[in-house]
């Protein structure tokens, strides 16, 4: 993979996450929550968006986006009024701007009018005609800066730069500066590595002027003539003062301890009349971000741009002040200072009569925007250690099973030892989990955009609710909700919710509501999809199921097991096939889904009131809950998900089928019987009787009796693969390991079903 | 004498640096002494039992937990068509590395290390194939036959859907 590819590949991550990010603020904003935080935190992505779009040369979409936020900017200004026209519309765009993201990911040409008519109700409401993009000219533009024979310039957009600042400069004062008064001074000088590992000095910098005011000089004396400039050369070093009472050499180190090795760090305690060197100063002031600029504008010169990555930069300045954005956003980007200089009215600034150090001083920030502290892991790392971690726990318990009284008078210490290791190993697992956990609002927040969809082609109206999408789930799991979830909303779009005539004949709002839910029941997770339409038409069901001969002619059905039948594969009661959903695959592959990642489906249906389908989960995949079992010498564990009941056998009631083979009858069913000690041909050495039969189910609700020679109870287990060093083995799923060290079998309920019956072993 | 041996041995490193020879674990099913190529070895671990695989041939005895890994244990014996070995405390699982997978060979001791030099491999003579299929080749060393086993092979061919 090229660097390119590696880079369009964490845009479009951070698209997505963006994107979700505008889904979210735009339902609080339809809701009525019209913060201006809100608006900002909108236009920010969009600008990310737009960002790195333009850097990847994807025009469709910062045409689009460009013309997205003007918009945004107008209603954040005051300038177009926030209706509820204006928040469709942009809705609506997320969508588009989704599309344009997916387009540019699959390397898809959209038809060229795609998103036009959004595109002129933008212009239409900024009044724009058709403003150039040359602010997005992402063509490098040299920053101009008077290069004096050996003596340190002063950059004099400084000034300039204060007066944009506006209102924000008001506020800076000079530091107090008492004779006597003692302050840090840092000399830091960066080395070339500190560069290519993608150190960047505007951050270190940033965070020192959270300890205090900064005073922060660039010495440029170093630069060479440009002849001999080394587009990687590093020659740019910085003094910086740190005006703080309290601040101690160790949180000065702390700021600089991911640098350190990589630059020389001089750190000293002076007094202020004491110091020559910095004796500064008319020095222009201005704000952190803007006098960053600069300096961060001569690194990236002296860096070719190396490491300035659009997409990284925008994401940083979503994390800042709000109210700097405007002018951070612009240029953190290292796109367009020459245009933001521009844009500048250049203040009368006075010649200096001589070159002195650009300087900037720096208020500390007042509201330090709270930010979210995340790293970006593999997930294969987090693997390992979720791994590692069940390995311990298991070997920790091994040792616990192995303490007797005897060793515990004896070696007192040693239990206390292995206790403590218990409760931490306990904690360590948990942590470990939580690592894997996430939100449910990832899948969630995709869902709005689909009833939307469904409801303007369906011609209904419909109204998404959505509770607890903060309930974390397993990222797995996750990752496999998505497809059952949609189907289970346009089910309950096209099938339950009727259309407005019907709704209101039948005296219900207009409106239909789909609510989807997630919470914690004990070890599980439960979402729920619900709405308030006709419910399920049982009759009609009933007679399709007959039909397609899914239900046997004389069969008789409760009422729940004729609505569990809408979850067989190829029923559709949609008297036509729609576009949306009545091709007849769909709810079964809920089902299927589900049960894969050891989940159940539920659905309970009043007619007239609505529907509601509830999905099981486990909360992780890394730990299956199992029934352990014994089956001839060995032992096996079932999954407790496929578990329905267990009967000891001289309870059950067996009978033969024509071909000798036994089946069970139970609650008037018939379910086939698998001997598990004959299906793996291993010998019998208990008596008949005193087994017991495991009545499982598998895939679409069919069921299968297994039998097996002995209960031991039930445990959590962690799933081994068995093929990564053998291979697959018929009705076997994988192993695991027990507390006592040794394996145990998984057993393959739906495999077992889905091989024919063998003849019995002699 | 013992200067002639290490004379010798140190020759043969230098064989085993220029790849004219290779070291071998030798191990003992009954009285007959077989080897594996050392660098393939990934531990030596005592019997302690394994899970019983389903619907595998005999000389799979079944799986066991090496350190949160399920290996697979080939009865080496009964690949040979001697029958299940009966195992005590006392027999050793050689546990080997073949391609990606681990596997463990479950035989009656490990004798010694033994470093042989390549052109000593002898063919295994034709006529059976049970034996050319396993070995890769023949060497003497001490007068007596060890023989290479082809670890692929030995792994190989194993049905996991009944008999």
């Amino acid at each position: 993979m090229s660097d390119l590819d590696e880079f369009k590949a964490t845009y479009f991550d951070e698209c997505s996450e963006l994107l979700l990010e505008l889904e979210e603020q735009f339902t609080a904003i339809e809701e009525g929550d019209r913060d201006t935080e809100r608006m900002n935190a909108v236009f920010r992505a969009i600008h990310s968006i737009k960002g790195g779009a333009g850097a990847f040369g994807f025009d469709k979409l910062v045409e689009f986006a460009h013309s997205f936020e003007t918009l945004l900017d107008f209603v954040r200004d005051g300038r177009v009024e926030l209706t509820d026209e204006v928040v469709t519309l942009c809705i609506r765009s997320i969508d588009l701007v989704a599309d344009f993201v997916g387009a540019a990911q699959e390397g898809e040409d959209l038809s060229p009018d795609f998103g036009a008519e959004e595109l002129a109700r933008f212009k239409f409401l900024s009044g724009e005609e058709d403003e150039t993009m040359e602010e997005f000219d992402i063509d490098f533009t040299p920053v101009m800066v008077a290069v004096g024979d050996d003596e340190p310039i002063v950059s004099d957009e400084l000034n300039s730069s204060a007066e944009e600042a506006g209102t924000e400069s008001d506020s800076f004062e000079e530091p107090p500066m008492q004779d006597g008064e003692r302050y840090w001074k840092i000399v830091f000088t960066p080395h070339y590595e500190l560069y290519e590992r993608a150190n960047d000095p505007l951050l270190l910098f940033r965070e020192l002027s959270a300890l205090g005011e900064t005073k922060i000089v660039a010495s440029i004396t170093e630069l060479p003539e440009l002849q001999k400039f080394d587009p990687f050369g590093v020659y740019c070093s910085w003094v910086i003062e740190l005006h703080s009472s309290e601040v101690k050499q160790e949180s000065i180190e702390e700021v600089f301890e991911f640098v350190e090795g990589d630059c020389e760090l001089e750190i000293s305690r002076v007094m202020a009349d004491a110091d020559n060197d910095l004796e500064p100063v008319n020095l222009e002031q201005a704000n952190l971000e803007q006098a960053n600029l600069e300096q961060a504008n001569l690194e990236q010169a002296n860096l070719g741009q190396k490491e300035n990555i659009p997409t990284k930069e925008a994401s940083e300045t979503n994390a800042e002040n709000s109210q700097s954005a405007d002018a951070d956003l612009e240029a953190d980007e290292g796109l367009s200072l020459a245009d933001l200089a521009a844009s500048i009215e250049p203040a009368p600034a006075p010649k200096p009569e001589k070159s002195k150090p650009v300087v900037a001083k720096v208020k500390t920030p007042e509201t330090k925007a709270a930010t979210v502290q995340s790293i970006r892991v593999d997930l294969e790392k987090v693997d390992r250690v979720v791994n590692m971690v069940g390995e311990l726990v298991i070997t920790q318990s091994m040792l616990t099973q192995q303490m007797d009284d005897q060793l515990r008078a004896r070696y007192q210490e040693m239990v206390r030892g292995v206790e403590v290791l218990a409760q931490t190993t306990r904690g360590l697992q948990d942590a470990v989990m939580a690592i894997r956990a996430q939100p449910v609002k990832s899948v969630f927040s995709r869902m709005p955009r689909l009833v939307r969809e469904l409801a303007s082609k369906t011609g209904k109206s419909i109204r998404l609710e959505m509770v607890g999408e903060h309930t974390e789930i397993d990222k797995t799991i996750i990752e496999q909700l998505s497809d059952p979830l949609t189907h289970m909303i346009r089910n309950s779009a096209d099938h339950g919710v009727e259309i407005p005539e019907t709704r209101l004949a039948a005296g219900k709002p207009e409106q239909g509501v789909i609510k989807i839910s997630a919470e914690q029941a004990g070890g599980n997770i439960i979402i729920a999809v619900e709405d308030d339409g006709a419910g399920i038409n049982r009759p009609k069901v009933l007679e399709l199921a007959r039909e397609r001969d899914v239900v046997g002619p004389d069969q008789q059905l409760t009422d729940e097991q004729i609505d569990e039948l809408v979850f067989a594969p190829g029923f559709s009661t949609a008297s036509a096939v729609s576009d949306i959903s009545g091709r007849g695959v769909g709810m079964d592959v809920v089902i299927s889904n589900i049960k894969k990642i050891g989940g159940s489906v539920h659905v309970r249906s009043t007619p007239g009131q609505g529907t509601k389908m509830l999905l099981r989960l486990p909360l992780t995949l890394a730990v299956l809950d199992v029934m352990l079992v014994e089956v001839g010498t060995g032992p096996y564990v079932i999954p407790l998900s496929s578990i329905v009941e267990t009967v000891l056998c001289e309870k059950a009631e067996f009978g033969y089928a024509p071909s000798g083979r036994r089946v069970l009858q139970i609650r008037g069913e018939y379910v086939r019987v698998i001997d598990l000690v004959e299906r793996f041909e291993m010998e019998v050495n208990l008596e008949e009787h005193r087994r017991y039969v495991v009545l499982c189910e598998g895939e679409g609700n069919s069921k299968v009796a297994l039998i097996v020679d002995k209960i031991i109870g039930q445990q959590q287990v962690v799933i081994k693969s068995l093929e990564e060093n053998f291979k697959r083995i018929g009705g076997i799923a994988g192993g695991t390991i027990l507390g006592d060290g040794n394996v145990a079998l998984i057993v393959d309920v739906q495999g077992l079903k889905n091989t024919p019956e063998q003849k019995s072993a002699a | 004498m013992e200067s002639v041996e290490q004379r010798n041995n140190s020759d043969l490193e230098h064989d085993i640096a220029s790849g004219n020879s290779m070291q071998l674990i030798a191990f003992m099913i009954g009285e007959q002494v077989y080897g594996v190529e050392i660098t393939t070895v990934r531990e030596i671990r005592a019997w302690d039992g394994a899970t019983p695989l389903p619907n595998t041939q005999e000389f799979v005895r079944g799986v066991i937990n090496l350190r949160g890994t399920i290996v697979p244990i080939f009865d080496l014996r009964a690949r040979f068509g001697d029958g299940i070995t009966n195992t005590t405390k006392n027999h050793v699982v050689v546990v080997m590395s073949v391609g990606e997978k681990w596997v463990g060979v479950l035989v009656d001791a490990v004798s010694d290390i033994l470093t042989i030099s390549k052109k000593d491999i002898h063919k295994v003579p034709e006529g059976d194939n049970m034996d050319s299929e396993l070995l890769n080749g023949i060497i003497t060393h001490d007068n007596k036959m060890v023989g290479l086993i082809d670890l692929d092979a030995i792994v190989s061919r194993v049905k996991t859907e009944g008999k």
